[in-house]
């Protein structure tokens, strides 16, 4: 074996940092929507695959720029959070959790079967060779970069939003005591709406970055829901920051373990580390008791 | 009631009756084929939509020719919907609450393992057009479950056999330096090729440098494509399904991954379309272990007839996808082994047995005698006996090993049915060059 601290390691670890970005950006969605409506929406990957789809059908099909493409996709997403909470999410708000995991549960195999039907079953992509960044005989991903970035920007945006805005301000407040906002004048139904739109909109910005990385299919949900909703439990549901760092250091552990064994022992590790932490913090990192 | 109305009266009954009894005996002139692939999911995008059309241009063709001696094939088409379960499911139910006669199809390796065995217990009989795992029949001595495709064990060992032959001319190194590497899915299809690549890496003496598999979904192969480099091999042996493949070669390119030869074992590397469809010109020079295309076979090497077969499925497949560039063999894979069923097992099942009970199938399948040639394929068609370790598996397949080329298919192994002397090492116009 290669002394330790070699370039791979090194390369391994900046590589496990930008998957993270991709990781925290699909986690900080799920976790607003949570910390907010109370409810997890089991179909959010789904949301991101119909993004992707955005994405292919305006740049990829008829060539729109890709920035108002991207754009584009954002607003598609929002709008479908939206109407997700709108048609389904809140008249069942008063029902018990596990209603509300089956409601939205069920929507990720509708979801599914609408893509398939709408858009068939073969892999669609850009058709993007992105530029190779090279760096001391070291290569990163060019995507994953940008990915990493945009969810830094993302993540103070949110927290910029929540903290300096008056609706963001109602939004925490309704996320720390649902019943005493509404006594005290707050339009609930209001906050959600705003809630399941940047929500929304967060999967339509994560879809933007993953259509560059990954081909689009009905059931690209697969690959990343799990994975996403390991991360928000990890990081403490609702918990938005906690999610963050959950998405760097599992990708981390993913990824260092996967160099030093086998790429599924990273996987294994990953998820070791997750249940451990759940019989040491079952709130989550920075979760609340 | 008078007499003459008595009579009127029993004519009429008997006359319903007879036309009842034709009724039933037309209905009954049907066999009942429940066909299952991955109608959904993503294997049906990896290649198993193109399987189903494959068997189901064979289906109409026979319907359409009027049946097999005379009997319509009554097929039900079931999604397995890329689930081990699902197909499990839909195996059973076919079985008993559809009554179908035998079950044909299947692409998943990973379904076909507990299918296969589930529908041996049941006693019926099982006609596998695809799925190549050696784990679906070793040792396992099945008697109603018959693989005229060649397992994955032929297509792991084909690669290192054709890298072999190439390694000092064409790479300038003996085969006992050559650095080679297998990766691959960590499913019963990957592993058992992968089994195959390693068996036949170490009789021709390579240096294995690495040896891995993977879950086809994982979403992140960076740290395998890490090690890969840091592990410097000259041949990357690879079996993947999709989009594994695809997420592979677009993170080899992002992080410098280098090699002189990229073998892929089939399913995701056996669609060339979509290879150029996502890669471009990068798909150039990737190697692919497959059965021979059927578009690739030279008809006057097969029985009379055969040749315009060919032709048929190669309309048929341009009418369901007039976009289609590159044939893939996928569908002529299907189109073979659902021939073969149909127009030399089966017959010889209703005449020389009785019909087409599972018995009657098994012992027409197990008597089954086809030369070289007599095949969509070329390849002939007998199956290993019931105490061999691979009952039911046809022993007279074999892949082949074919380059992409410009958008095209060319065979460059084995040497006889080469159409191409194939491009080694990988050419400095390609990102993937070393």
């Amino acid at each position: 074996m290669d002394g330790i601290f070699d370039i791979y390691l090194v390369e391994a670890l900046v590589n496990g940092l930008l998957f993270g970005g991709v990781l925290a950006l699909l986690s900080l969605g799920l976790n607003l929507i949570f910390g907010v409506v109370d409810v997890i929406w089991i179909c959010y990957a789904e949301l991101v695959m119909f993004g992707m789809y955005t994405m292919y059908w305006l740049n990829g099909v008829y060539e729109i720029h890709i920035l108002l493409s991207a754009l584009a996709a954002i607003g598609v997403v929002a709008i479908l959070g939206l109407l997700v909470h709108v048609l389904v999410i809140a008249p069942i708000l008063g029902s018990p959790p596990i209603n509300q995991l089956l409601a939205t549960g069920g929507l990720l195999f509708f979801f599914q079967s609408v893509a398939t039907l709408m858009w068939g079953i073969e892999f669609k992509n850009l058709g993007l060779r992105l530029p190779i960044l090279e760096y001391n005989e070291m290569y990163f991903s060019y995507a994953r970069l940008l990915a990493f970035g945009v969810a830094l920007t993302g993540m103070v945006a949110l927290y910029l939003f929540l903290t300096r805005t008056y609706i963001g301000a109602a939004i925490r407040a309704i996320s720390q005591d649902r019943e005493i906002m509404v006594l005290m004048g707050v339009d609930s139904r209001k906050v959600y709406w705003v809630t399941a739109l940047v929500g929304g909109g967060l999967a339509g910005l994560a879809s933007c970055l993953l259509v560059l990385q990954y081909d689009v299919h009905p059931f690209v949900g697969i690959t990343f829901g799990p994975i996403t909703f390991i991360i928000c439990v990890l990081g403490g549901l609702g918990n938005m920051l906690g999610g963050f760092i959950g998405a760097f250091i599992l990708s981390l552990i993913i990824s260092v373990g996967g160099l030093y064994a086998e790429l599924e022992w990273g996987y294994v590790m990953a998820f070791v580390f997750f249940i451990v932490m759940m019989f040491i913090r079952p709130q989550g990192l920075l979760g609340n008791k | 009631m008078s007499f003459a109305k008595t009579l009127k009266g029993l004519g009429l009954g008997f006359a319903t009756a007879a036309a009842l009894t034709l009724a039933a005996q037309a209905q009954a002139k049907e066999i009942k084929v429940g066909v299952i692939y991955d109608y959904t999911g993503p294997l049906a995008a990896g290649g198993s939509s193109l399987q189903a059309l494959g068997a189901k241009i064979m289906i109409d063709y026979f319907n359409s020719k009027g049946g097999v001696e005379g009997y319509k094939i009554n097929a039900i088409y079931s999604d397995a919907q890329s689930k081990p379960e699902i197909a499990i499911n839909e195996a059973v139910r076919l079985i008993e609450q559809e009554k179908v006669d035998m079950l044909l199809g299947f692409y998943s390796s990973a379904q076909c393992v507990p299918v296969s065995a589930k529908v041996d217990a049941l006693k019926k009989f099982m006609w596998i057009t695809t799925c190549i795992s050696p784990a679906v029949l070793k040792d396992r001595h099945l008697e109603y479950v018959f693989r005229p495709q060649p397992h994955g064990g032929m297509f792991g060992t084909a690669s290192p056999d054709f890298v072999a032959h190439y390694a000092k001319s064409k790479l300038g190194t003996d085969p006992k330096d050559l650095r080679v590497a297998i990766i691959h899915e960590d499913g019963p299809y990957g592993s058992g090729v992968a089994a195959g690549n390693e068996a036949g890496s170490k009789t021709h003496g390579f240096k294995i440098v690495l040896k891995e598999g993977y879950a086809a979904t994982a979403p992140d192969l960076s740290s395998l494509v890490t090690k890969l480099k840091r592990a410097r091999p000259d041949v990357i042996f690879h079996t993947g399904y999709n989009p594994d493949i695809t997420l592979f070669l677009r993170q080899s390119r992002e992080l410098g991954l280098r090699w002189k030869a990229l073998i892929g074992h089939g399913a995701g590397y056996g669609v060339p379309d979509k290879l150029y469809a996502t890669f471009g010109d990068d798909a150039n020079y990737i190697y692919n272990v497959d059965p021979v295309s059927i578009w690739l076979v030279d008809p006057k090497t097969l029985a009379a007839g055969l040749g315009e077969v060919t032709q048929m499925v190669g309309a048929e497949y341009k009418k369901a996808h007039p976009d289609v560039k590159a044939f893939s063999a996928h569908v002529g894979m299907a189109a073979s082994n659902t021939y073969t069923f149909f127009d030399n097992v089966l017959p010889r099942a209703i005449k020389n047995h009785g019909g087409f009970t599972p018995d009657a199938l098994r012992q027409a399948a197990a008597a089954t005698d086809i030369p070289v040639g007599g095949t969509l394929m070329g390849y002939g068609v007998k199956f290993q006996p019931k105490d061999a370790s691979m009952s039911g598996q046809n022993e007279r397949a074999a892949p082949v090993v074919v380059q992409y080329i410009d958008g095209k298919v060319k065979i460059v192994w084995p040497v006889p049915l080469q159409t191409v002397d194939p491009v080694m090492p990988l050419p400095k116009t390609s990102p993937y060059f070393k």
